[in-house]
């Protein structure tokens, strides 16, 4: 077990410097003059060549690739991610405020999809092409097809417009103030968690099929366990792997999702500042952020990767 | 039984069910495909008409998208303007049928251009194999550990805005999806018996790879492409609404959402309603012809794509 998770952490060391030279191309090599970014196409025609050039040096920009590559790795290692070009606050201190919100989203979207989707698989797999399958179906369908920033559009107007309430905007940490908290992360969360529940649903259900028809679970049949003990105790148990696979995947929706549903709830999380950094082109920013969401995605799926292994010693061993 | 009898034999099957002219050919598949699945025949039809309605948005759209009537702004939906008009005056009717347009263009380009590169590149890594396909690999994965969202709005952003930005950005998402799915068909392709039939008979790489794996990657592909379509447009409206999609004046669906938000403090629900409604039923409408097109192809993919 010990050495099949160095061996993940191998490769997703090996991943995460694939992930920072992607986000370096991207960022820097590919064309577009952050200048401009800064000044704006009008004020970047009034700057002389010599002020742009030290500016670009001031900025570090004149340097060769592989160096600024290079001061970029450094700035990581030592934790300070560098400046925003329009704030004061340094990234580190943002990604600091700012995460935990977004960490707390994630969670417990997590939490409330499996809630949902895994008894709704349930009743839909105990009776198959039923009423009440049908039915779990066609909603889970419909909420792989809505974008849930729109959802959190309507939500925040509904309650604006029939209840006169909205979640407070200033940012709340968990433990100095859990009843703001909570107001803030609780619209997003159910928002981006019933979006997942559809993709849990289906899978869990497609999951469960296929092990109900499994010999081992036709001998508990015999043996005159009731259905639902076979469900809970024999079948539920092998059919749950997948799902779990599944979840990592979806812990990058959530990630990326939470991006556009922060903006539409007015949520001071990080995917509100990945928000305000894309529309700024604060190319520093938005360079850091990518890469910590990006190291955040891979970090997960090698846990999920450990707990499958933990759970079915069949990949443990092979 | 001589060889001339058997050549006769195979006459009437010439005219049997099943050939004939292509349109009625296909015709009759349509028509088999629209009995085993009517839900999904039914919303394809729907695909279809948003398809149309895109082409034909300036003879169907009741005003210009772009015009703004000073003298009926923001007003609730009423029998001029079934769906009301924006803060400065434009018809959200015709803008709705219009951001149709950039949507569906969008999104068929960026999957034309993603998920097909990436189904090329996964044919050729599975057939290849050996360092090719490792490295290829190492690539895919590299730009598989993005959420795909996030990777869209980092492109979009380094390039700028534009339409082109925009399909470029979510293509390259594609590409990893398309790579590993027909690179996994491959693989259990080539230890197919017959594969190793023409192998036997010394066929070519090039022909091997063209005659006999591509025409089986057809139906895998073909339905990735159409779940590919509805992600895009997900992905598309999102890019619009937070800036860095198709710019501004340009009605897209994303664009008026985003728009909504800056129309009071309030946002008028018809601003938000109609748009998203729009997305939901476009998405919807490819996800389900999707499955159809899965479930009548090839159903041993349930699930799997």
């Amino acid at each position: 077990m010990f050495n099949y998770i160095l061996r993940r952490l191998g490769f997703g060391l090996v991943t995460v410097f694939g992930v920072s030279v992607v986000v370096f191309v991207v960022m820097r090599i590919l064309p577009g003059d952050p200048l401009i970014a800064i000044f704006g196409p009008e004020g970047f025609t009034k700057l002389s060549e010599a002020e742009r050039a030290g500016y670009m040096k001031d900025l570090g920009l004149s340097d060769p690739m592989l160096v600024q590559y290079f001061h970029w790795m450094r700035d990581i290692v030592t934790g300070s991610f560098g400046h925003s070009f329009f704030r004061s606050e340094s990234v580190a201190e943002m990604i600091a405020r700012r995460g935990p919100l977004t960490a707390e989203i994630g969670i417990i979207a997590v939490a409330l999809s499996w809630i949902v989707g895994i008894p709704v698989a349930i009743i839909s797999a105990l009776r198959p092409n039923s009423m009440s399958d049908t039915f779990a179906r066609i909603i889970s369908i419909l909420f792989l097809a809505v974008p849930g920033f729109w959802v959190g559009m309507l939500i925040v107007l509904g309650l604006l417009f029939w209840f006169g309430y909205r979640a407070p905007l200033a940012s709340a940490s968990l433990w100095a103030d859990p009843a703001t908290n909570l107001q803030i992360v609780i619209g997003p969360a159910i928002v981006l968690g019933l979006g997942q529940a559809a993709y849990i649903a289906r899978m869990a259900r497609s999951s469960l099929l296929e092990v109900i028809r499994e010999d081992y679970v036709r001998t508990a049949r015999a043996k005159g366990v009731s259905g639902r003990l076979v469900i809970a105790f024999h079948a539920l148990p092998n059919a749950i792997l997948p799902v779990i696979t599944l979840s990592g995947i979806l812990l990058g929706f959530v990630l990326a999702g939470s991006i556009p549903v922060e903006r539409a709830f007015g949520t001071p999380g990080l995917g509100y500042a990945m928000f305000t950094a894309v529309s700024e082109r604060d190319v520093f920013v938005m360079q850091n952020l990518v890469f910590l969401y990006a190291v955040v995605f891979v970090l997960l799926n090698i846990m999920v990767d450990v707990i499958i292994a933990w759970l079915d010693p069949r990949i443990r061993y092979s | 039984m001589s060889v001339s009898q058997t050549t006769g034999d195979l006459g009437p099957v010439e005219t049997a069910p099943g050939r004939g002219a292509f349109p009625v050919r296909a015709g009759r598949v349509l028509l088999t495909f629209g009995r085993r699945s009517p839900l999904s025949a039914f919303w394809g039809c729907i695909a279809l008409l948003i398809l149309a309605m895109a082409v034909a948005a300036p003879a169907i759209a009741p005003y210009e998208p772009l015009k703004s009537d000073f003298r009926r702004m923001q007003k609730p939906p009423n029998e001029r303007n079934w769906f009301g008009t924006d803060q400065i005056g434009r018809d959200t009717l015709s803008r709705v049928i219009y951001g149709s347009r950039s949507s569906l263009t969008v999104a068929i380009a960026a999957v034309l251009l993603g998920t097909t590169s990436g189904a090329v590149w996964g044919l050729m890594s599975g057939y290849l194999g050996g360092r090719f396909d490792l490295v290829s690999q190492r690539i895919l994965e590299f730009l598989q550990s993005f959420p795909d969202l996030i990777l869209a709005m980092a492109i979009a952003m380094a390039l700028g805005a534009g339409t082109g930005t925009v399909i470029v950005a979510i293509a390259i998402t594609r590409i990893p999806f398309g790579g590993r799915v027909i690179r996994s068909v491959v693989l259990s392709l080539r230890e197919m018996q017959y594969v190793e039939a023409a192998r036997g008979l010394g066929a070519s790489s090039k022909r091997m790879m063209f005659r006999h794996i591509l025409p089986q990657c057809v139906a895998p592909y073909l339905i990735l492409a159409t779940t590919h379509l509805g992600v895009a447009i997900i992905i598309e409206a999102s890019l619009g609404f937070l800036g860095v999609g198709i710019p501004a004046p340009t009605p897209t669906w994303g664009n008026m959402l985003a728009d909504s938000l800056n129309a009071g403090l309030i946002p008028p629900w018809w601003l938000v309603l109609f748009p998203g409604a729009a997305i939901t039923v476009t998405v919807l409408a490819f996800n389900l012809l999707g499955d159809g097109i899965r479930d009548a192809l090839d159903p041993r993919l349930r699930g799997a794509v």
